[in-house]
């Protein structure tokens, strides 16, 4: 008996809002790209379960490309993280506020 | 002491939307009349997903897909240009002193 | 025929000196006085040959420009010379022609400054004057009609760094505007209602008259009727309008406030325009629409009454100035009152008769004038006059044969003219009330013109000197004596052209020479003559004692009668030695007349008390209402705009709750809109 799609939807469903709301409430600049790898992943559940639903490896080549390029953002990030770091002197992203009206 | 504490608050106050995100999508999906799923057969995945990438196509026993070797090796210079950028980003620039310790920067230093 | 074929030159030809002394004005000799003189003397030559044309059984209209094309209403630049306009146009460059030769005397030989461009202005004027005369059509003569107004303002404005030069400047064009609206408004009226402004029906398309006489028995030969009033009315009420321009352009009551006013310009201006021809424009407007004022009983009975009431109300006045130029111009205001109760009473032949005959003896009573200005050293007021018929027998015989021509003393020309309209009054006058009262009006102002006209005779050039200038006299040359010369000549004999009264008693043929002009018996359109005239209007005369004889003589003899009244109450008052100023005896009677009738003072209060405070009205209204809803507009976006922009905190996570916000409302709107969502 296989599971059905629309579970792994669901799940995918979950773990994107997981992400969201950890984008959403999080201070700290590290837990903030740590929140938005959740979400990548979510999407990357979702194109694996579709790939299975259709028949087609499609989905989940496109799945390892999406997880290479979350390195690569990642390791932007990381970069950026350090650079607010050596002008701000925290990671608080609530410091950062500058280009403000 | 002092251990990491978790903060509730008002502050948690925007993670509605994502609440509210969650109660749309899962209305959406547990609505939504989905069939059966195909499946792969007996076919080998890991081998179909190595062809593809190098656009070796109609080898026996993989599932017939297109060739994505393009998308390879922009992915491999994308994962180039971001190992530079992050290089980049860290260095310190000319004079700049403010460096990383070891100890936290707890004892003296250069003034002892 | 040939002169037909250059006829526009003859405007054209003032152009052309307007033109070069504005350009090259300060270079010449005389300042630009050579080439008014030339270009006037070849417009007058050019008049004449085209008056020896339509009495050699012609007739000529051609429209040179079309500036639209589009049906039902076309507009265009044209000529039309039939009789009426080839008399005028010789009127016209006569007396431009002779004030041009005079300007040599009287503005080049007293060394005034600014002389190129009084010369400039004059040509332009003499342009628009004639073009207005031979206009075809009523839009091309209400733009010449406003463009000789312009010309007006700049001439009277000639010494404009004074101020009453420069009050008068404006008020002249403002009072004639006031009346030019309502002209405008008629003019649109008729080109609306009767789909062309045309004067004559020539060659396919009628004119605005004949299509209006088409229209009071079928409503729908006119382009557009309006519904709630009948056609006549209609008629009656453009007419009516257009007569406002006429109004303020002949200065008749009550817009004849400019006038007076007028006479800060120099004297010559004053001759040429505000005597014998721009205010002729008004008078000459209505002659020349005659056949549609003929359809309207209601606008003759208007005009004959305000013309009546506009002769005596000026005569009054006139009788206690002191200043010769305003005499001159109350009198002008007053012959004028004539010349449209002569139209009004149907008396088309008489009306123009009187037009022709004051152009002449006005223009010689103010080249007098002028030609005792320069005597007197600049003094225009009659008490420092006196004696000076002795000193300049020359300027004394010509402007006493003005005085009696203007009088309507026999056989000088303002008699038979003036004769001939109150005849034309009083045999309408004897059935109908109306015409009865205007006729006694212009009958009294007889009494009055003969009055003051002799006044100002014998308080100028007889009795003693009054002043050291009267004493020694400033010298005169030839140029001021020969146009008063031609124009003495021509006030004595110009009667000739229509001794109706002769006629009427003696049966001679052929003394009406005017009459027959006027009537087509030479060239001319059927539908612009006299009696065609007279069958459209209809109006009934009556007889006294059922005689024309009679009538003619009784009429006369009153006329004459009360001329010499006048004159010789004047003679008795003013023909002493040291006369006194009897104005003085009139006490009130003479503070209303000589504040004329306080009327200045009501249009000023009119203009305080219900123009301005309507214009304060409106100003408020546009600056608190409408500038309120565009400011308010605009500070509506400024304050929204402020408040916004705090939506941009500079905190990342703010920035990706609106976009989780947006996010979820997109996809609930969506879901709810396809139906896949609930």
């Amino acid at each position: 008996m296989t599971v059905g799609t629309e579970f792994y939807l669901l799940l995918s469903a979950g773990m994107f809002c997981i992400g969201l709301f950890g984008v959403l409430t999080r201070r700290n600049a590290i837990m903030f790209l740590v929140s938005v790898e959740l979400m990548l992943n979510a999407a990357n559940i979702n194109l694996v379960a579709f790939s299975f639903f259709y028949g087609n490896v499609t989905g989940q080549v496109f799945a390892l490309f999406t997880i290479g390029l979350a390195a690569a953002e990642v390791a932007i990030g990381i970069g950026i993280i350090l650079v607010l770091v050596r002008n701000y002197g925290d990671v608080d992203v609530e410091n950062a506020t500058t280009m403000r009206w | 002491m002092s251990r990491p504490r978790l903060r509730l608050g008002r502050h948690l106050l925007p993670g509605v939307i994502a609440i509210a995100l969650f109660g749309v999508m899962a209305s959406v999906f547990l609505t939504a009349s989905i069939g059966d799923p195909a499946g792969f057969g007996d076919a080998s995945v890991i081998e179909s997903i190595g062809f593809s990438l190098l656009n070796i196509a109609d080898v026996e026993g993989t599932i017939p897909t297109e060739g994505f070797l393009a998308a390879f090796i922009v992915i491999a210079l994308a994962l180039d240009a971001a190992l530079d950028g992050s290089i980049m980003l860290a260095r310190r620039d000319e004079g700049d002193e403010t460096g990383m310790r070891a100890d936290g920067g707890d004892t003296g230093g250069e003034e002892e | 025929m040939a002169i037909f074929e250059i006829s526009p030159a003859i405007a054209l030809l003032p152009f052309v000196s307007f033109l070069l002394a504005l350009v090259a004005g300060k270079y010449m000799p005389k300042k630009g006085a050579i080439g008014g003189i030339v270009a006037t003397g070849g417009s007058l030559v050019l008049s004449v040959l085209a008056v020896i044309a339509v009495a050699g059984g012609s007739e000529y209209q051609h429209t040179y420009w079309m500036w639209t094309d589009s049906a039902p209403i076309d507009l265009s630049f044209g000529i039309l010379i039939d009789p009426l306009s080839a008399l005028m146009l010789v009127v016209v460059s006569l007396v431009a022609f002779l004030v041009h030769i005079f300007s040599l005397g009287y503005m080049n030989a007293e060394g005034e400054t600014g002389l190129p461009r009084y010369y400039a202005e004059l040509g332009l004027f003499t342009f628009s004057m004639l073009a207005f005369v031979y206009a075809d059509n009523l839009l091309m003569a209400f733009m010449f009609f406003e463009l000789v107004g312009l010309c007006s303002y700049l001439l009277i404005g000639f010494w404009f760094r004074t101020d009453s030069a420069a009050s008068a400047a404006k008020k002249a064009f403002l009072v004639t505007r006031f009346g030019d609206y309502f002209f405008l408004i008629g003019v649109v009226g008729i080109l609306a209602t009767f789909g062309t402004a045309q004067f004559a029906s020539v060659g396919g398309t009628e004119s605005f008259a004949a299509v209006a006489e088409s229209s009071l028995s079928d409503s729908s030969t006119a382009l557009w009727m309006p519904d709630a009033v009948s056609a006549q009315q209609w008629i009656t009420g453009l007419g009516l309008l257009v007569l406002g321009g006429v109004i303020g352009k002949s200065a008749q009551f009550p817009l004849h406030t400019w006038l007076p006013d007028a006479m800060e310009g120099p004297t010559t201006v004053s001759a040429l325009i505000h005597a014998a021809t721009m205010v002729a424009a008004g008078v000459y407007l209505v002659a020349r629409m005659f056949a549609f004022y003929a359809l309207s009983p209601t606008a003759l009975g208007i005009i004959a009454f305000v013309g009546g009431f506009t002769a005596l109300f000026a005569a009054t006045m006139g009788s206690v100035k002191n200043d010769v130029k305003q005499v001159l111009a109350y009198s002008t205001i007053s012959q004028y009152g004539y010349m449209m109760l002569g139209l009004g009473v149907g008396g088309y032949v008489a009306g123009v008769f009187h037009l022709m005959n004051h152009a002449f003896f006005k223009a010689l009573l103010f080249l007098g004038a002028g030609a005792v200005i320069i005597l007197m050293h600049h003094e225009q007021d009659m008490w420092k006059m006196g004696g000076l018929k002795d000193k300049a027998p020359v300027v004394y015989y010509t402007f006493l044969a003005g005085a009696l021509a203007l009088a309507g003393i026999i056989p000088f020309s303002g008699f038979w003219s003036k004769d001939e309209i109150l005849f034309d009054a009083i045999i309408l006058g004897l059935d109908d009330p109306v015409f009865l009262m205007a006729y006694a009006m212009g009958l009294t102002a007889v009494f009055f013109t003969g009055f003051y006209t002799f006044r100002m005779v014998f308080l100028t050039f007889h009795g003693e000197p009054r002043s050291e200038a009267a004493r020694d006299p400033h010298s005169i040359g030839w140029a001021v004596k020969i146009p008063l010369i031609t124009l003495g000549a021509l006030a004595t004999v110009a009667g000739v052209a229509n001794l109706a009264p002769v006629e009427k008693l003696t049966g001679i043929g052929n003394a009406t020479f005017l009459t027959d002009w006027l009537d087509g018996e030479y060239g001319g359109f059927d539908a612009l003559t006299y009696h065609q005239y007279t069958d459209t209007a209809g109006l009934e005369t009556a007889y006294i004692a059922g005689s024309e004889g009679t009538t003619v003589l009784i009429a006369g003899a009153l006329a004459l009668g009360l001329a010499l009244a006048g004159a010789g109450l004047a003679y008795y008052l003013y023909n002493v030695p040291r006369p006194e100023p009897h104005v003085e005896n009139l006490g009130s009677v003479r503070d209303v007349l000589y504040s004329n009738y306080y009327l200045d003072e009501f249009q000023v209060a009119l203009a305080e008390r219900v123009t301005m405070p309507v214009a304060r009205a409106a100003n408020t209204f546009d600056q608190s209402v409408v500038d309120g809803v565009v400011n308010g507009s605009g500070s509506v976006s400024l304050f929204s705009g402020d408040r916004l922009r705090r939506i941009q905190t500079g905190v990342v996570t703010d920035y990706a709750a609106m976009l989780g916000i947006a996010l979820v409302v997109l996809l609930v709107g969506f879901g709810l809109y396809g139906g896949w969502l609930l």
